[in-house]
């Protein structure tokens, strides 16, 4: 396998990472929750995806229906669970939040304990690249991704409302002295974020081509130590971090080092979650603030 | 007193020890001195492989539960000098990463059984019954270490750094010691934890020490009452047995520990210890006892 | 005299705002400083570099002649600093005593192992009783760190300084929120104090009970010093009046 196949794999696979954490990390920047509960939007944009595409055999539709469920249901997560405790020390959300993941994703089970798979799945083939096979489902994912947050990014820099939005995010008490509606964007970042999240659950079960109830897991814990990574909150960092693990993961993976007279493969020792979790333990070692925040 | 119990009702009475071990190590760290650790079930971990490889390897069951302990403690630090470095936010994922560093670890460790994990290996020769005592004497002793430490100073500065570690400092306290001294306590006790079901089991799994099993050990500690001492004994006990007797609880054991979590943050975050702690206030208030 | 605490060529920059341009001076052992300027001068974070709360963007800072620059705040704290705060963080899980003779037990928790073996709250209840009746907030001994007034809070935080036994203590607006019999009580006992040998470094806005009781004032403006010396001729400075003086806060109507 070329350096050149390992590095676009490891970008397809940022995009996904890319997808989930924006919305993470737009939580945090307006609440500093970490919002474990947005694993279970993935998965149930993921549920949702393949339910409609089989009744409906329109994907297109299906990709839609998911991000706006999944966006009401970041919404209602927001209202009910977040609001009334946001006064309480900031582990009570987390402990909340983890709480109605577990809860949400035993809820999946009872709808369906097996999980779900197209009847004809949709976006299927392969492409060759330098001798590597890459699922089409990926490149697609990927190009959606640089679309939907490109197209955000762009919106949050040319446009009045968005960048009364940024400033919201990245310094809430000064946008509402200058009279913006805070709840609102939090609505509208819980809207975003879920809605960004349900795409990634769409597009993964499009690769997988099954979706259960703890599809979003693994995830949706990797892209908390991104944000974490990425200097929480930040969303330059995040989205750097993003494609930085997905790179490093597809790399340490399959890449051995001579050490002496032995080899030394990371793959060998620790799986790929493990690995991330690693890089993550090493760089907060190293930079405690995380990889891309200013001292 | 032996025939009053049978197999069974000793395997529950040995679990729920187990976890009240776990549960009271986790409150050292997370009630007592405010350190969120979402990774606790990592260290029990550490302690059951430890002890049960040791003793495939001859190595006498309680030198195997100290060392166990030792190499928890020993990885409890190196959690406890990360969380000395980043902020709080921060503590709480990557005490997740230690979870999956640990069986991403193990399940790539063909001398750690892989994903199969390790069976069959020797027990102590103490007899269900004798063990089974040995378990409740230490979630004793455990109970009565917690009871100590919270009345010495020891406590007393937990209790401060807990409350506001910034101040602390300015009262000339070593803030970083101490939260290490918490993590080495906490992590070892889980590693005792992890050694006694080691040898109360048949076969040890990395998943048996996974996220999910971490989250159930704060579930306790968050539904007797961050840092109470009966509160989340009584918890342990509660939640290690609801789902062995209910069958509904049982099947649906994780909706239910996620949605107590969840409704106990919502609507009674102080837990358990918070719901006396006011209904006693009520009381008082009724006897006009307070003004 | 010998020096006790030096501030040298201290500079604060957050973000992009200098917070202190170059600040130095010195203080006597047995001096009480008065550390005055308008709000933002940056008062508040020289005592904050002092302690190490603060991370100084360059600059030292000496105690009994030795750099701290480097040392983390609670070794200061332990080499005889005192700091009580301008923003009152009492801990809300202890009441009023209690905060103060945690405090007290300074001995007992210097090292986790003998803090685990040690118990006995005697002495130090004792010293906090004490303490309390010094800035006259016994009757609130018992209660809740919630359930207290402002000027209660003020001077626990006060008590609960004292309370590490210090040699150098410093003293962010201890007045504010204290009505003027209280300011003016708590004001003799921080004189009377000094007079017992305690060096008191004094950040505060009540310019009257500042000139009643500093002998010495030290004068930031924008993050500059702009006066240093003798209380009267540092407030007769045509300086320090344009700049200090200029903002609104007159001294009449401040001592008024
Ligand atoms: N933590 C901080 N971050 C950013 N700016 C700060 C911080 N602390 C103080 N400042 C700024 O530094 C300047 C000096 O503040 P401060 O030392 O509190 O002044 P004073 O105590 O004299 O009123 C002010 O402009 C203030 O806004
Ligand atoms: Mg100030």
């Amino acid at each position: 396998m070329t350096e050149l196949a390992l590095l676009v794999q490891g970008l397809l696979d940022g995009s996904i990472y890319a997808l989930i954490a924006v919305g993470l990390t737009l939580v945090y920047g307006l609440l500093r929750i970490l919002h474990v509960a947005h694993a279970a939007l993935f998965t149930l944009g993921g549920y949702v995806g393949v339910v409609v595409t089989n009744e409906t055999g329109s994907f297109i539709l299906a990709l839609v229906a998911a991000m706006i469920v999944a966006g009401i249901a970041g919404m209602i997560i927001y209202r009910l669970v977040y609001q009334p405790i946001l006064h309480l020390p900031p582990y009570v959300a987390l402990i909340a939040s983890i709480g109605l993941f577990i809860a949400m994703q035993e809820g999946f089970r009872f709808y369906d304990e097996q999980g779900v798979s197209y009847v004809n799945p949709p976006v299927q083939g392969t492409l060759e690249l330098a001798g590597q096979t890459l699922q089409l489902a990926k490149i697609v994912t990927f190009f959606v991704a640089i679309i939907l947050i490109g197209g955000l990014g762009l919106l949050a820099a040319k446009t009045r409302t968005g960048v009364a939005w940024r400033a919201t995010v990245t310094m809430p008490a000064m946008a509402e002295s200058f009279g913006i509606n805070i709840i609102q964007v939090r609505y509208i970042n819980f809207f975003i974020g879920s809605a960004l999240a349900a795409v990634a659950g769409v597009m993964v079960s499009l690769t997988t081509n099954l979706v259960e109830p703890t599809s979003g897991d693994v995830w949706s814990y990797k892209a908390l130590a991104i944000i974490v990574l990425g200097g929480l909150g930040s969303m330059r960092g995040t989205l750097i971090a993003c494609f930085a693990l997905g790179v490093l993961e597809a790399f340490a993976t399959t890449t051995c080092v001579p050490l002496g007279n032995i080899q030394i493969c990371l793959g060998e020792i620790m799986n790929r979650d493990a690995i991330a979790f690693a890089f993550l333990v090493i760089v907060l070692m190293i930079r405690p603030q995380g990889l891309f925040v200013r001292a | 007193m032996e025939d009053l119990l049978n197999a069974y009702d000793m395997s529950l009475i040995r679990t729920a020890a187990v976890m009240v071990i776990m549960a009271l190590s986790l409150n050292l760290i997370t009630g007592f001195c405010g350190q969120i650790s979402l990774g606790h079930a990592a260290f029990m971990g550490v302690g059951a492989y430890t002890s049960v490889v040791l003793s495939i390897n001859g190595v006498d069951f309680i030198l195997g539960t100290l060392a166990g302990m030792a190499l928890a403690g020993i990885l409890g630090i190196l959690v406890g000098l990360t969380s000395l470095r980043v902020r709080h936010d921060f503590l709480a994922i990557t005490t997740m990463g230690i979870v999956f560093l640990f069986s991403g670890i193990v399940e790539q460790s063909s001398f750690l059984g892989d994903t199969d994990g390790l069976s069959g290996y020797p027990h102590p020769a103490y007899g269900d019954f004798a063990y089974m005592v040995m378990t409740i004497l230490l979630a004793i002793a455990v109970m009565l270490l917690s009871i100590y430490i919270r009345r010495s100073w020891m406590g007393a500065t937990f209790k401060s750094i807990g409350d506001d570690e910034d101040t602390a400092r300015i009262l000339g306290i070593d803030v970083s010691l101490y939260k290490l001294a918490a993590f080495v306590m906490g992590t070892s006790l889980a590693g005792l934890a992890g050694s006694l079901y080691a040898h109360q089991t048949t076969i040890i799994q990395a998943e048996n020490f996974g996220f999910i099993e971490s989250i159930t050990v704060l579930s306790m500690v968050v539904f007797g009452g961050v840092g109470s001492i009966a509160g989340v004994t009584v918890a342990a006990i509660v939640l290690t047995l609801l789902p062995l007797w209910s069958q509904f609880i049982g099947d649906y054991k994780l909706l239910f520990y996620g949605g107590l979590l969840f409704l106990m943050m919502r609507f009674a975050p102080y837990g358990l210890a918070g719901i006396v702690v006011r209904l006693q206030r009520l009381v008082f208030r009724r006897t006009g006892d307070t003004g | 005299m010998t020096t006790v605490l030096e501030v040298r060529d201290l500079r604060v920059v957050f973000g992009g705002v200098t917070a202190v341009d170059g600040v130095s001076f010195s203080v006597d052992d047995g001096q009480l400083l008065g550390l005055i300027g308008p709000n933002g001068a940056g008062k508040t974070t020289v005592m904050r570099s002092i302690t190490g709360i603060v991370r100084p963007t360059s600059g030292n800072i000496l105690l009994d002649g030795q750099r701290v620059t480097g040392l983390p705040i609670h070794r200061r704290m332990r080499r005889g600093l005192a700091l009580s705060q301008q923003l009152v963080r009492p801990f809300r899980e202890m009441s009023v005593i209690e905060n103060v003779a945690f405090a007290a037990g300074y001995r007992k928790t210097g090292n986790p192992l003998k803090s685990l073996v040690t118990f006995d709250w005697t002495q130090e209840r004792a010293r906090a009783t004490e303490l309390l009746a010094m800035v006259e907030i016994s009757s609130y001994a018992d209660a809740d760190t919630g359930s207290v007034p402002l000027g209660v809070l003020k001077r626990l935080e006060v008590a609960r300084a004292l309370a590490l036994d210090p040699k150098v203590l410093l003293l962010d607006e201890p007045l504010a929120g204290l009505n003027s019999n209280e300011a003016v009580t708590l004001g003799d006992t921080i004189k009377r104090l000094n007079g017992d040998g305690l060096t008191v470094v004094l950040i505060e806005h009540n310019l009257g009970e500042v000139m009643r009781i500093c002998p010495r004032l030290v004068v930031l403006d924008n993050g500059r010093k702009i006066g240093d010396g003798p209380a009267q001729e540092v407030m007769a400075d045509p300086d320090v009046r344009a700049a200090y003086l200029g903002t609104g806060a007159g001294g009449s109507h401040a001592a008024a």
